[in-house]
Formats: structure tokens, C-alpha cells, sequence
């Protein structure tokens, strides 16, 4: 593993990150919740399984 | 009152193509959340007191023969004239108000056996409604046991609808309810109940102006007529649907009418329901047993009293703290060494480079460095969830009460602040269960104040460096830890005091609040809830927290130093290095340097961040990556080789985060429940501003007094 391939790597996981951060920011300003971090309860949950 | 055919026909068969969707409605407390779970196989959170649920939650059971049903869990209300925004969104839902709800078909309405009469008055209203109820009476047992019978087939009878017999807690009678709730079609109530004679002509007017001109349906009309005439208030009856102008006159006319002849026609018409329903209680409760003090009565005696209540209160927390610091220890310092060993195995499996740097100081060293606090957070929410599950929660709201009532506060106040020790956000969203509108401004302007989980990794890494190493006492963590936390409370006390007397003025409001009686914990459900809040806490590690660490990494590890240059001087050069140096001007009459500064600024996004963040910045500069980040910090120096982190400069960084508003997701929250950009602004300058000026005070007087 050379230091230019690191180095490529490394960048293009900072990249990842901060486009995931920014897209998340976006989505909290259509939704501004804690996105269920804190545990908080979704207003809609998915239905349970059917039971037998 | 006649039903057309049409629509009784549709409302005792819900179509057969589609899904029947029931309402769970009931009086706050009485095991909504709990049947609902029950039913559907969800996991919604429960508590033993009042306002767990302050909005509507959907999910689908099945029936004996496996077709689905929905399911809508609402807040608990008393009456359907609602007072409070959380009772706001029951009413809304069962009248039909809400665009994103459909009306239910049916209505599940449970109420607690052992306050049946109390109960059967939101029952009443409901079965105005003119749609098909089924009738869950919980907590048998505990009318059993508190020497009550309830006569089953005799309220069926009085009501003529069906009437379930319940324990939701152990599932009993859920077999019954869901044939009942099979039932194509269901029978409409028979509801025998006179309004008074001198209030019967305006219900009559105000329905038929509400159907001609506010387009309801005859029995939602008629329902809402008596809604109108029980408030005084009836722009809050009315809520998001104002009332059309002639309906509006109506009103008027008739409560003029009244008021000039000296009736009461809300009392009148509160007290002719009561009567209705003492007469069906008198025919359907027994007691057959003692009416003695409950084995609650006598525990409240100590639990609620003046003195010995804050004794309990405080040993209670006492407690909490010390099983946070001793049982947690173990798995932290194996956290600990598992991160130290995965660490060391990249350090060896990779070659010298950026990748390399980041894992072991981003990833690891920035993410390890919080999830380390995971077995404290676990213990924190399993104690909570303990005296929730009790009863003893509401029990803590009565105590302290006496003193919210000082600083103009009510009771009701004190579960969203309570809340907000787990996190702000539910906090904040508790606030819904009180009536006034200031005093819900006022809990939402200084719940954040509270200490939350997030704040906990940072007082606990500040109390490592604080007091390392085992010279100092357990209970001495311990106290610091309380006070912490007891400074929060009393900063939110304080400033909502100020607040009452100031921007948001009124009268402190008479707290009505009920106290569930004790019950042995559910240890299945605090421990789920325990591992929910556990696995959001990993969850939050490995996105949020992963993806900063990430960006960190990299702001501290760019712009690149010319080779020959130390760690320090990288850091120092580098992007973070740089934000971190132009805060340092603000921040260095604090005590804190530009590295403290990195962490107030990354924080910002969420509070635990500042932990993994000292991670990055401090690892980063370490010879040795692996080193635990506690001796990091303790080997950091200012320029002038003065040790980074003394005893006053870690106290003072707690107080800092104990008033500071570090949390961009609650000043998303708070802006969306005040519906304004003002509040939530208006609450980052006053937290934060204090945070500053106490951090100032400290550390001034600390360095003046020697510390």
C-alpha cells in the first residue's frame, strides 16, 4: 500500500463523510428532528410482523 | 337521537376492503401504550406517569383470523375539551380535524378499573361521537386488589357496548379484545344520558348551523356543540377549525342569554354528565374489600413527605451516581483495551501514511474515545427506566413541586425536565402536556439546561482529569458528578423564575397531577428500553460522531506541515488549528487554549463530540496513538510549558457545558414546537452568554484565589 494510495484513500473517506453530513443537514431542515438519536419516537412506526 | 341509515351503516362496518382503524384513547396513565404494544408487537416507550405519549403513534395488530388493523395510540386526555396541546391532538383525531389522520372507524377506549368513575367521563364524551366503541377496562387486578369489583356484564348493559375485562401488563383479556375487535359489525351505544333542559335548545341550534355551515357530520356536530358549550374558552374548543361566523353567533347569543340570567351552563353541563356517570357507577363498582390506607398510601407518607421525600430523593440520587462510577468501570477500562489493542494491530498491519493515521487517530482514537462511555449510559437509562417503572418518577414531580412552585413553575414542568436528563429532545416534546402556553415556553426555554446523556462523556472524561487515578474518594466523583448536575436544575430554576417575572409574566399555576400507584418494575421492559437507548447511542457513535471524526481528521491533518515539523506544529498550522486560534482570544479568559476551542467548536454539533474530538487533537500529538486520551490531556501544556488541563480549568469546562447550547437538534426541535426562528435564538444567546460569564467568574476567581 503506497503513501499516494493512503493518502487517496484517506481523502476519499473525508469526502464520503462530509457529503453524508451535508445531506444529512439538508434532511433535517425538511424534518427537524433529532432523526431518532436521542430516542425519541417516530410519529409513524412500521407495522409488527403478523403473528401466528 | 336517530341515526340516518347510511351512516350508521358506515360507521358499524368499517368497508371490507380496507384496513378498520381504531383510536386508543383514554385518560392519561391508564395503560394505553401499554395494550397498544400489546397488540401490535411494537416497543413504544411506557411509564408509570402521566404524559409518556404526547403524540399520536400508528401501528397494525391482527385479528383472531390474521386480517390487519390499524392501531392509532393517542395522548392520554381527561376530557375531550382539551387544554393542553397533547389532548389537543386527540380531540383533533377523533373529530376528524387532522389532514394527515383519517377519522378512526371505531374507537378503543380503555380506562383504569380502579378510577372508574373518573374515567367514564372522557368515556362519555367519546360515545357522543355516535361511533362504535369498544370499552377496555384495565388493571383488574389492581381493583382487585384495592378490594373493588367491577361488574363487568352491568356496565355492558348501562353503556350497550362491549366491555372487555383487562390486564395489559400480563396480556390477560387480549384474546377477548381482539374477537371483539373482529367483529364486522359493532353495536352503536346506547347512550342514555339527558343534556339539561335549559342547554338542550342552544345544542340543538349549534348543531344544525354546525352541519349547515361548518359542514360536520350530525353526531361530530352534536359532539362538538357540547364541547363548545363546556369551555368558556371557545376559540380553544374551536382549535385549527375556526368557527364559521353564524355558528360563532349562535354562541354568543346563548351564553349572553345565560350569563344574564346567572347560568352556568358549563357546570350545568359537567354535573348532569357526572350524574349520568355517578349513577352508572353506583351500579357497577363494588367494594368488597377494606378501604384502608394502599401499600401506596403508606409508602407516599415517607416517599412524599416534606423532609424524609428529599432524603429518599437524595439518596435516590446518590445512588444512581455512585452505581454509574462503580459498575461501570469494569467494561469501560475493557473498552478501553480493546480499542488501545486495535489500535496497536492497524498500527502493525499497515504501513506509516494518511489512511493509517486516519483509522487509528480519527476512527479509533475519535470514535473509541466516546463509545468507551456506553456501559455509564446503560446504567444511567436502566435506573431511570427502574423508577419510572415504579411510580416513583411522579412521586419526584410532587416533591418537587413545593419548589417549582417558587420560581413560578408547576409540577407538570418538572416531568419534561426530568426527561430532558436523557436528552433535551423528548424534553422539549413533553412540554405538550401543559395548558399554558408561557409556562410550556418557559419549560422548553430552560430544559436544555438539564444535564443530558450527552453531557455525561464530557463530565466524566473532565472528572478523570480532574481527580485521576484512585487518591481521590469515590464519593468525592460522585459529589462532583451531583453537583453537575444539581447546578443545571438550578440554573433552569433560576432563569425560569427570571423569566416568569420578566418576558413571559403570570400567575404560578395550581398543579393537578395524579399519583399512580407503586408497581413493581417490569424488568423486560426497562432492559429493552435500556438496550434501545444503548444501541442509539452505538448508532449515534458510528454515523454522526464517525463522520465528524472523519472531517476532524482530516481539518487537523491539513493543510501539511513542511517535513521536519512536530506534531504540535502540524496541528497548530492546520485547518482546525487555525478556527481553533481565532476563538482563542474569547475563550483564553477561561482558562481554555485553541485546542479547548477545536472541541467547543466541533461540539457544537452535539455535546459527546468534544470527546471524540480531544481524541483527534490530542492523539494526534501524542508519541504514542494508543495512549489512553485522559494521560493525553494531562501531558498537554500551554506554550509557556504550564500544564493544559489543571484541576480549575477541567471544573470550569463542565461549567461551561453545563449552561453552554451545544445541540443543533435541539434548536431544531424548539424552533419547530415554537414555530419561530425568535425562541430558539433568543435561547442559544442566553445559554450560551451565561456559560461564558459563569466559566469567567470561575476560572478568575479560582486563578485569584490559587487553584
Amino acid at each position: 500500500m503506497t503513501t499516494e494510495f493512503q493518502t487517496l484513500s484517506a481523502l476519499a473517506l473525508v469526502a464520503l463523510a462530509a457529503t453524508w453530513l451535508v445531506r444529512r443537514a439538508f434532511a433535517k431542515k425538511q424534518n427537524p428532528d433529532c432523526g431518532s438519536d436521542c430516542g425519541c419516537a417516530p410519529k409513524k412506526v412500521s407495522s409488527a410482523p403478523r403473528r401466528p | 337521537m336517530a341515526l340516518p341509515s347510511h351512516i350508521s351503516s358506515t360507521l358499524a362496518h368499517p368497508s371490507s376492503t380496507r384496513t378498520p382503524v381504531y383510536a386508543l384513547v383514554g385518560n392519561p396513565n391508564c395503560g394505553k401504550t401499554t395494550l397498544f404494544n400489546a397488540l401490535t408487537g411494537l416497543k413504544q416507550k411506557v411509564g408509570n406517569y402521566p404524559g409518556v405519549t404526547v403524540e399520536k403513534k400508528i401501528g397494525t395488530a391482527y385479528s383472531q383470523h390474521g386480517q390487519p388493523i390499524t392501531v392509532i395510540d393517542l395522548p392520554g386526555a381527561y376530557s375531550l375539551a382539551a387544554r393542553s396541546p397533547d389532548e389537543a391532538v386527540t380531540r383533533d383525531v377523533l373529530l376528524g380535524r387532522r389532514a394527515d389522520t383519517a377519522q378512526p372507524d371505531r374507537i378503543l377506549c380503555i380506562i383504569d378499573a380502579t378510577n372508574l368513575e373518573r374515567n367514564l367521563y372522557l368515556v362519555h364524551q367519546i360515545l357522543d361521537l355516535g361511533r362504535p366503541v369498544i370499552l377496555v377496562v384495565n388493571m383488574m387486578d389492581l381493583a382487585a386488589a384495592a378490594g373493588l369489583t367491577v361488574r363487568i356484564s352491568r356496565l355492558e348493559q348501562a353503556l350497550g357496548i362491549p366491555v372487555i375485562a383487562c390486564e395489559a401488563v400480563n396480556g390477560k383479556g387480549l384474546i377477548e379484545l381482539k374477537v371483539a375487535m373482529s367483529r364486522p359489525d359493532l353495536p352503536l351505544a346506547r347512550h342514555a344520558w339527558d343534556v339539561p333542559a335549559a342547554i338542550a335548545p342552544a345544542v340543538t341550534e349549534l348543531q344544525a348551523s354546525l352541519v349547515s355551515h361548518d359542514c360536520k357530520a350530525p353526531f361530530i356536530a352534536r359532539a362538538e356543540a357540547l364541547l363548545l358549550l363546556t369551555d368558556h374558552d371557545s376559540v380553544r374548543v374551536a382549535g385549527s377549525t375556526p368557527l364559521h361566523a353564524r355558528t360563532a353567533e349562535i354562541l354568543h347569543t346563548w351564553q349572553k342569554r345565560w350569563e344574564d340570567e346567572g347560568t352556568d351552563w358549563a357546570g350545568a353541563l359537567v354535573n348532569s354528565r357526572y350524574d349520568a356517570i355517578g349513577r352508572i357507577a353506583a351500579e357497577v363498582i363494588l367494594q368488597t374489600g377494606e378501604t384502608g390506607p394502599t401499600p401506596s398510601d403508606k409508602i407516599d407518607a415517607v416517599v412524599t413527605h416534606s423532609v424524609w421525600g428529599w432524603a429518599v430523593l437524595g439518596a435516590v440520587m446518590t445512588l444512581l451516581f455512585i452505581s454509574i462510577f462503580t459498575l461501570a468501570e469494569p467494561p469501560m477500562n475493557w473498552i478501553d483495551d480493546q480499542t488501545a489493542i486495535l489500535a496497536t494491530w492497524v498500527k502493525h498491519a499497515m504501513p506509516d501514511g494518511d489512511l493509517r493515521d486516519l483509522v487509528t487517530t480519527g476512527v479509533i482514537g475519535g470514535v473509541g474515545g466516546v463509545i468507551k462511555f456506553l456501559p455509564q449510559i446503560l446504567i444511567l437509562f436502566f435506573s431511570i427506566g427502574l423508577l419510572e417503572s415504579t411510580g416513583y418518577m411522579a412521586r419526584a414531580a410532587f416533591i418537587m413541586d413545593r419548589l417549582m412552585n417558587r420560581v413560578g413553575l408547576n409540577g407538570k414542568s418538572f416531568i419534561p425536565l426530568l426527561s430532558s436528563h436523557a436528552c433535551a429532545i423528548p424534553g422539549i416534546m413533553a412540554t405538550r402536556t401543559i395548558e399554558d402556553p408561557k409556562d410550556r415556553l418557559v419549560t422548553i426555554l430552560v430544559a436544555p439546561l438539564m444535564s443530558c446523556s450527552a453531557r455525561l462523556p464530557v463530565y466524566l472524561l473532565m472528572i478523570a482529569a480532574l481527580v485521576p487515578g484512585d487518591r481521590v474518594p469515590l464519593l468525592t466523583k460522585v459529589s462532583i458528578m451531583i453537583f453537575m448536575y444539581a447546578l443545571g436544575t438550578l440554573g433552569a430554576f433560576g432563569f425560569a423564575w427570571l423569566f416568569k417575572r420578566t418576558l413571559l409574566k403570570g400567575a404560578p399555576p395550581l398543579m393537578i397531577m395524579e399519583l399512580p400507584p407503586y408497581r413493581l418494575p417490569r424488568v423486560k421492559d426497562v432492559a429493552l428500553n435500556m438496550l434501545e437507548r444503548g444501541a442509539l447511542f452505538l448508532r449515534r457513535a458510528g454515523t454522526l460522531i464517525l463522520g465528524i471524526s472523519i472531517i476532524l481528521w482530516f481539518l487537523s491533518a491539513y493543510p501539511r506541515a513542511p517535513d521536519g515539523t512536530t506534531d504540535q506544529q502540524q496541528l497548530a498550522q492546520s485547518f482546525a488549528g487555525r478556527a481553533g486560534h481565532l476563538l482563542e482570544p474569547a475563550i483564553k479568559p477561561l482558562g481554555f487554549d485553541w485546542q479547548i476551542g477545536i472541541g467547543l467548536i466541533s461540539s457544537f454539533a452535539a455535546r459527546e463530540v468534544f470527546v471524540s474530538t480531544m481524541g483527534v487533537v490530542f492523539n494526534a500529538e501524542a508519541t504514542d496513538d494508543t495512549a489512553p486520551l485522559r494521560q493525553a490531556m494531562l501531558a498537554a501544556k500551554w506554550p509557556d510549558g504550564r500544564p493544559l488541563f489543571t484541576p480549575l480549568v477541567c471544573f470550569t469546562l463542565m461549567i461551561f457545558y453545563v449552561f453552554a447550547m451545544q445541540c443543533m437538534s435541539t434548536i431544531a426541535i424548539v424552533k419547530r414546537e415554537t414555530n419561530s426562528w425568535k425562541w430558539p435564538l433568543f435561547q442559544t444567546a442566553y445559554m450560551t452568554g451565561t456559560a461564558w460569564i459563569l466559566s469567567f467568574v470561575v476560572y478568575q476567581a479560582g486563578t485569584a484565589l490559587g487553584f
